[in-house]
């Protein structure tokens, strides 16, 4: 019984990596293909679909880690998927005014590359059992330009969005009300920024911690 | 008898070592210490045994009560102990007093806000007065739980854990967090903020850890063996769900 157990979730998990990294690939195609076909201008228009599915899909991510599926702990994914998940759907998705602008180009290279060799390599590892150490080496490498890049991204194009969240109002509450509720959408956009002062640089030391770690266990074998 | 304290590299951190009576207490070891190095007041010290190198065992920890006559093996006069130094220290309870602090002062702060705010739509006379009645009564009962807790200490101060009798703790381990999650609940009904209940489930998810944590413990020191009682059954926080 246990046996099954573990071969079907090893199967769910192989087809849960795989099926998303399909979904980013996808992405990263499409970005690419129409910067150089029709100018940044357009990329969000090509990209939203694939973008949104592969994304949100990473919700399930956090399921994966309350039931013990796998090993992460959610105080290290949810962050980063509530970041992500902000910036698809409470900025890029609601305030058209920024879809067209440059950075977007640049937020979603940076993470279809990371999330392309992330996923590759939970892939591998759930149905080969093992990745190959090229593989790893990327995984642990190509954050060291792509998480600046991709930060850079999205703490601008949050900020380039404040003047359109101020005037439109969206999604703000006011009172009176009777559940003596309020909510300030800009204010919360502002905290997200506020967010990344501490919350980058820690990210970017715990995972060079984790390279360090990571290359050095394999250099030893 | 001559102590010589060496840092984890071997290095000697007193020329000669130092020189204690017979009797010494580790404490007075550390006294002697701090004596010598101004920076290294007791709490920062961490003295142990030293270890075989290569051996796999937990070094000894030379605990302050102690006298250091327990700690070595008696043929010479002299004994060797390893110093680590932990760095500055800050109380735990300093530490705990702030984020305390900081976690009711925040609290208050938002829920005043919308309490206080010009636009607040109050509820219903009777909603007011059932909750705030219903909250005044858990209040006088959560008082009564801790004095029950206060008397159940020893006069001399000696710790240790008993097991909680009499009014709710008959029925529930951690009565007085029970007393305290419906109080909040009455204030929440009496002034319906969402800031009210978000801080009313924020407290309550707090305190089930630290009841599930303190009802564990109990069970564990009171497992009916050597003499000592059973812990009987009882719900740990909020009967009937946990």
């Amino acid at each position: 019984m246990a046996g099954s157990l573990s071969l079907l979730r090893r199967l769910y998990l192989s087809l849960y990596n795989w099926v998303v990294f399909i979904g980013w690939f996808q992405v990263l195609y499409l970005a690419v293909k129409t910067l150089l076909e029709s100018g940044h201008e357009e990329v969000y228009n090509a990209v939203e679909r694939p973008l949104q599915f592969a994304q949100s899909a990473a919700f399930l991510e956090i399921l994966h880690g309350l039931v013990g599926l796998v090993r992460s702990p959610i105080t290290a994914t949810l962050p980063q998927i509530s970041s992500r998940l902000f910036l698809i759907w409470g900025i890029l998705w609601s305030f058209p005014e920024v879809q067209s602008h440059v950075l977007v180009s640049s937020l979603v290279i940076s993470w279809s590359i990371t999330e392309i060799i992330r996923y590759s390599f939970y892939g591998m590892k759930e149905s080969l059992g093992f990745s190959p150490s090229w593989l790893q080496w990327l995984r642990y490498s190509t954050f060291i330009l792509l998480y600046p890049i991709g930060i850079s991204s999205e703490v601008g194009l949050t900020y380039l969005a404040l003047p359109h969240i101020k005037s439109s109002e969206k999604y703000c509450i006011r009172m009176p009300n009777t559940w003596n509720f309020s909510l300030e959408y800009f204010n919360v956009a502002v905290i997200a920024i506020a967010f990344y002062i501490p919350g980058s640089p820690h990210l970017y030391w715990y995972m060079l911690g984790q390279r360090k770690k990571v290359l050095a266990k394999s250099k030893a074998e | 008898m001559k102590v010589t304290v060496v840092t984890r590299s071997g290095k000697e951190l007193f020329k000669g070592g130092l020189e204690l009576s017979d009797s010494a207490t580790v404490a007075d070891l550390q006294e002697e210490i701090h004596k010598r190095s101004k920076k290294f007041y007791p709490s920062r010290q961490r003295l142990t045994l030293p270890v075989q190198p290569g051996s796999k065992e937990k070094a000894v920890v030379l605990t302050s009560k102690k006298s250091l006559k327990d700690y070595y093996s008696g043929n010479s006069n002299n004994l060797t102990v390893v110093f680590k130094d932990l760095g500055p220290q800050v109380e735990y309870r300093t530490l705990f007093f702030f984020e305390n602090c900081a976690y009711y002062w925040s609290f208050a702060a938002l829920m005043s806000y919308y309490v206080n705010h010009p636009l607040y739509t109050p509820v219903s006379d009777l909603q007011m007065k059932i909750g705030f009645g219903f909250g005044i009564i858990n209040q006088i009962a959560n008082f009564y739980c801790h004095i029950l807790l206060r008397n159940l200490r020893s006069p001399d101060g000696s710790g240790g854990y008993q097991i909680p009798r009499g009014f709710l703790f008959n029925i529930v381990t951690c009565a007085n967090y029970t007393t305290e999650i419906y109080q909040w609940l009455g204030f929440n009904i009496a002034t319906q903020t969402v800031a009210g209940y978000l801080f009313a489930v924020v407290a309550a998810s707090i305190m089930t850890n630290w009841a599930l944590v303190k009802h564990r413990r109990l069970k564990k020191l009171f497992d009916g063996k050597d003499g000592r009682p059973k812990y009987p059954r009882r719900w740990v926080i909020l009967p009937p769900f946990l």
